[in-house]
C-alpha cells in the first residue's frame, strides 16, 4: 500500500514552474529518497506533501486520502530551513507543536518525557532556546518533530548544519523509526547517506522526475561498470585513459567509471605497465556518479529552463 | 474552513507568551503611574512650593492710583512717589523691590502707557497680576473721576455667564466644548498610538516566525490563515487586557485623587474641595465620559486594531527584517496618520460634511469617529454605517493579507516589493 501517491502535480509561481507534473509513490515502511539539485522542486513537493501548499494541478494522496489538515497531524515534518521560537521556554514549545498536531495535552506531555529523556534534554525544558547551544537546539528540534509519533516522517536536507555527534543520532534514530514501521522521505542532494538509508529514490531535475525506482535495482541498471583501483606509483597514466570517468581519485586510488564495454581489461593492463596494482574491483557506479551523469543527461537534453 | 481547537492553541500561545513577558508587565502597570504623577504633580506641586515674596514700588505723580493699588494688598505695592522716580529706580536695580511702577496724568488721561520696569526676575503671574492691577485701578480711578454712578459701574462690571449645554436623550447635558475637545484628542491619540503598538506587535511577531525560520514547522500542522487569525485575536486579547487595565486604573486614579490632594494639600473641607481645587488648576472642567462613549470608543477601537493588524501582518510576511524596506511599513503606517492632520479640522466643525466624510471612511473611522461622538452626539445611522463600513474593509483586506501573508512566510532571502505583494494575491 503506498502512504504517499503524488500524481502528477505541477506547481507554479508567476511564470516560474517549481514542479512540473511530477507523479511517484512511497510505500509503508520504506526509506524514500528525493534527490535532486538545489532547486529542483524538491522542497516545493515537500510542502504540497505536508499542506503547506495546495499544487496547482494534480493531486496529493495520503493514506489515499487528499492532504488535508488531517492528514498533517500523520506527518512529521523537520525542514531543511530549521528554527523555533527563541524567546520560549524548550517545554513549552515542545508542548505547543505537540498540540497543534492533534495530540491531547496528556499524551503530548507522556511523549515529550520519553524523547526528552531518551535524548537526555529534560534538564532544558524550563530554560529559553536561546539559551541552549546550536547542538542542544538541533535536539529539541528532533524531538519536535517526531513528537506526536506521526506515521511518515518528512526530512528535508536532514544532516546539514548537524554537528558529527547529532548527525549520527539522527541517523539512528531514523533507522529506529523505521525499524518501528514508519515511513521515512528524505529529501537531499547529499548521496553518501541516502546510500546508505534508501530502500527508494526518485531523482529530481528542473522540476520534474528523471529517475525514480528500487535503489537497488537503478544500481544495477547502471551495470558493473565502475573500478576501483589501489595502487603505488606514479597515478598520470590515469589522465590518459579514454572513454572513462574519472570520479574520485587520490594519489594511490581512483574511480574509473569505463563508458565504453570491454575497456576494463585494458585499463588493467595499462596500469600494470605504470604501477603497482594492490586492489582491482568492479563495482556498481556510486549513486552520486548515477546522479550527475542523469542529471547531466537531462540537462542536455532538455536545455534547463529560465528560471 | 476553520478548525477551532487550533486556532485556540494557537491563541493562547500568543497571548500568553505576550501577557507574561517583563516589558508588558512592566507597561501595563507604569503608564497608569505615570498618568498619576502627569494628572497629580502639577497640583501637589503647587500646594507645596512657596510662593516668592515680590514686592513692587509705586511711583505716582497723580497720587491716586498708588493709594488704590496699596489698599489691594500692603505687602505687595509700596508708595514711593516723594522718592521720585530715579532713585527708585536704583532701588529697583539694587534689588530691593522686584518692580516699579510709574503713572503721571498722561496715564490717567489715556494719552500714554503706565510702565511697569521689573528686574531679571519676572515671571509671568507676577507680571500679569501686576498689568491687571493696574488696568483695573486705572479704570476705577476714570470712573470716578468722571462721576460715573454705581448703577452704570455695576452694568460695567457685569459679566454675562454663557453655560453650555448638549441635548442628549436623557434631557440637557452641562458640557464644557473645550474639554470635550480634549477628550476627544486623547481618545483619537489612544487609538492612534494603539494601532501603532499593538499592529507593530503583531508584524513583529510575524516576522520572528519567519526570520527564526519555525514558521515552516507551524504551517506543516496549521492552515497559514488559522496561525494569522490566533496571532491578530492574541495580540488583540492583549491590547484589551492593557485598555481593562489602565482604564481601571484611570477609574480608580480619579476616585482616589481627591484624598490624595487631601493628604497633601491639608485640605480642611472634603475630598470633592480639594477635586474641585485641583480642577480649578487645569484649564476645563474634567467631561464625563458615558457609556456610550465607552462602547463607540471600543467598538472602533477593536475594528481599527483589527484592521490594522491584518495589514501589518501581510507587510511584516513580506520582510525579511524589521529594520528592511521600511517604505511598505511607512505605506500602511499613512492611514494611521493622515487622520491626525484632520482632527483640527473636525474638532472645531465635528457636523461639516468633511467631518461626516472622513469618519465614515474606513481607514481613517478608528481614529476620527471616536473624536466626533466624544465632542458631539453623532446620529446613529453614520455611527452603524461607520462601523458597517469598517467591519467589511476589515473582511476584505483580512482575505487579501491572508493571501499575501500564505505566501510571503515562505519566501526567503529577501524583502518584497508592493508590485510582488499583488502577485502573490493571486497565486492559487
Amino acid at each position: 500500500m503506498s502512504v504517499i501517491k503524488v500524481e502528477k502535480i505541477r506547481k507554479q509561481f508567476g511564470s516560474f514552474v517549481a514542479v512540473n507534473d511530477i507523479s511517484f509513490e512511497i510505500e509503508k515502511g520504506r526509506i524514500f529518497g528525493l534527490l535532486g539539485p538545489n532547486g529542483a522542486g524538491k522542497t516545493t513537493t515537500i510542502r504540497m506533501i505536508n499542506y503547506i501548499t495546495i499544487p496547482d494541478s494534480g493531486s496529493v494522496l495520503i493514506n489515499d486520502e487528499p492532504a488535508s489538515p488531517e492528514s498533517q497531524k500523520k506527518i512529521g515534518y523537520l525542514p531543511e530551513e530549521r528554527g523555533l521560537y527563541k524567546k520560549m521556554k524548550v517545554g513549552e514549545q515542545l508542548l505547543y507543536l505537540a498540540r497543534l498536531k492533534g495530540m491531547t495535552d496528556k499524551d503530548a506531555r507522556n511523549s515529550l518525557r520519553y524523547w526528552l529523556d531518551r535524548f537526555k534534554a529534560s534538564d532544558w525544558t524550563k530554560k529559553n532556546l536561546g539559551e541552549l547551544s546550536k547542538g542542544q537546539q538541533q535536539k529539541v528540534q528532533f524531538i519536535s518533530t517526531i513528537a506526536h509519533d506521526p506515521e511518515i516522517c518528512i526530512f528535508d536536507e536532514p544532516f546539514s548544519g548537524l554537528d558529527p555527534i547529532n548527525s549520527e543520532l539522527l541517523r539512528e534514530v531514523i533507522i529506529e523509526l523505521n525499524q518501528k514501521g514508519k515511513t521515512i522521505l528524505f529529501a537531499t542532494h547529499r548521496m553518501e547517506q541516502v546510500e546508505q538509508m534508501c530502500d527508494d529514490i526518485c531523482l529530481f531535475n528542473n522540476g520534474k522526475v528523471i529517475l525514480k525506482g528500487d535503489l537497488s535495482e537503478i544500481k544495477r541498471s547502471f551495470g558493473n561498470n565502475t573500478v576501483k583501483i589501489n595502487f603505488s606509483g606514479d597515478g598520470s597514466f590515469i589522465d590518459e585513459l579514454k572513454n572513462v570517468r574519472i570520479n574520485n581519485r587520490s594519489s594511490n586510488f581512483a574511480e574509473i567509471r569505463i563508458l565504453e564495454d570491454g575497456l576494463e581489461q585494458d585499463i588493467l593492463g595499462t596500469a600494470m605497465k605504470h604501477v603497482t596494482v594492490t586492489h582491482f574491483e568492479f563495482v556498481q557506479p556510486s549513486l552520486n556518479e548515477i546522479f550527475i551523469s542523469t542529471v547531466n543527461k537531462d540537462s542536455n537534453s532538455s536545455p534547463a529552463k529560465a528560471s | 474552513m476553520i478548525h477551532y481547537d487550533k486556532l485556540f492553541i494557537v491563541f493562547k500561545r500568543e497571548y500568553l507568551t505576550r501577557v507574561k513577558s517583563k516589558a508588558y508587565i512592566l507597561t501595563t502597570i507604569l503608564a497608569p503611574v505615570i498618568f498619576l504623577a502627569i494628572f497629580l504633580l502639577p497640583a501637589i506641586i503647587t500646594i507645596l512650593s512657596p510662593s516668592t515674596v515680590r514686592t513692587v514700588a509705586v511711583v505716582d505723580e497723580t497720587n491716586s492710583i498708588v493709594q488704590r493699588l496699596v489698599e489691594i494688598d500692603s505687602t505687595f505695592y509700596f508708595d514711593k512717589s516723594e522718592e521720585g522716580i530715579e532713585s527708585t529706580r536704583q532701588l529697583v536695580a539694587a534689588r530691593e523691590f522686584n518692580g516699579l511702577i510709574f503713572i503721571d496724568d498722561e496715564v490717567l488721561e489715556g494719552s500714554k502707557a503706565a510702565e511697569f520696569v521689573y528686574g531679571s526676575s519676572g515671571g509671568v503671574t507676577f507680571v500679569e497680576r501686576v498689568r491687571s492691577d493696574i488696568r483695573n485701578t486705572t479704570r476705577e480711578e476714570r470712573l470716578e473721576r468722571a462721576q460715573i454712578t454705581d448703577e452704570i459701574r455695576d452694568i460695567l462690571a457685569m459679566r454675562t455667564q454663557v453655560s453650555t449645554r448638549i441635548i442628549t436623550e436623557a434631557g440637557e447635558e452641562e458640557q464644557d466644548t473645550g474639554a470635550l475637545v480634549f477628550l476627544g484628542f486623547i481618545l483619537g491619540f489612544i487609538i492612534y498610538g494603539a494601532m501603532f503598538a499593538y499592529g507593530g506587535i503583531v508584524m513583529r511577531g510575524v516576522i520572528e516566525e519567519k526570520t527564526s525560520r519555525i514558521i515552516e514547522v507551524i504551517v506543516s500542522s496549521v492552515r497559514p490563515f488559522e496561525l494569522l487569525l490566533g496571532k491578530v485575536l492574541g495580540v488583540g486579547a492583549l491590547a484589551l487586557t492593557q485598555v481593562f487595565v489602565w482604564g481601571s486604573a484611570i477609574g480608580l486614579i480619579s476616585l482616589a485623587s481627591g484624598s490624595i490632594l487631601m493628604f497633601f494639600g491639608g485640605f480642611g473641607g472634603s475630598s470633592a474641595d480639594a477635586v474641585a481645587a485641583a480642577e480649578a488648576d487645569l484649564p476645563f472642567t474634567i467631561p464625563t465620559i458615558g457609556a456610550d462613549l465607552i462602547i463607540i470608543f471600543l467598538i472602533f477601537f477593536l475594528l481599527g486594531y483589527l484592521l490594522y493588524s491584518a495589514l501589518f501582518a501581510a507587510v511584516g510576511s513580506a520582510l525579511e527584517s524589521e529594520t528592511e524596506n521600511q517604505q511598505l511599513t511607512l505605506l500602511v503606517s499613512l492611514p494611521i496618520i493622515i487622520p491626525i492632520f484632520f482632527l483640527g479640522a473636525i474638532s472645531s466643525d465635528p457636523d461639516s460634511t468633511l467631518s461626516v466624510v472622513l469618519s465614515l471612511v474606513p481607514f481613517f473611522s478608528p481614529i476620527l469617529m471616536p473624536v466626533r461622538a466624544a465632542i458631539m452626539n453623532v446620529p446613529f445611522w453614520e455611527l452603524a454605517l461607520s462601523v458597517g463600513l469598517l467591519f467589511f474593509t476589515f473582511l476584505g483586506l483580512m482575505w487579501v493579507s491572508a493571501r499575501i501573508y500564505r505566501v510571503g512566510i515562505l519566501m526567503y532571502g529577501k524583502s518584497a516589493s508592493v508590485k510582488e505583494l499583488i502577485k502573490w494575491i493571486r497565486y492559487r
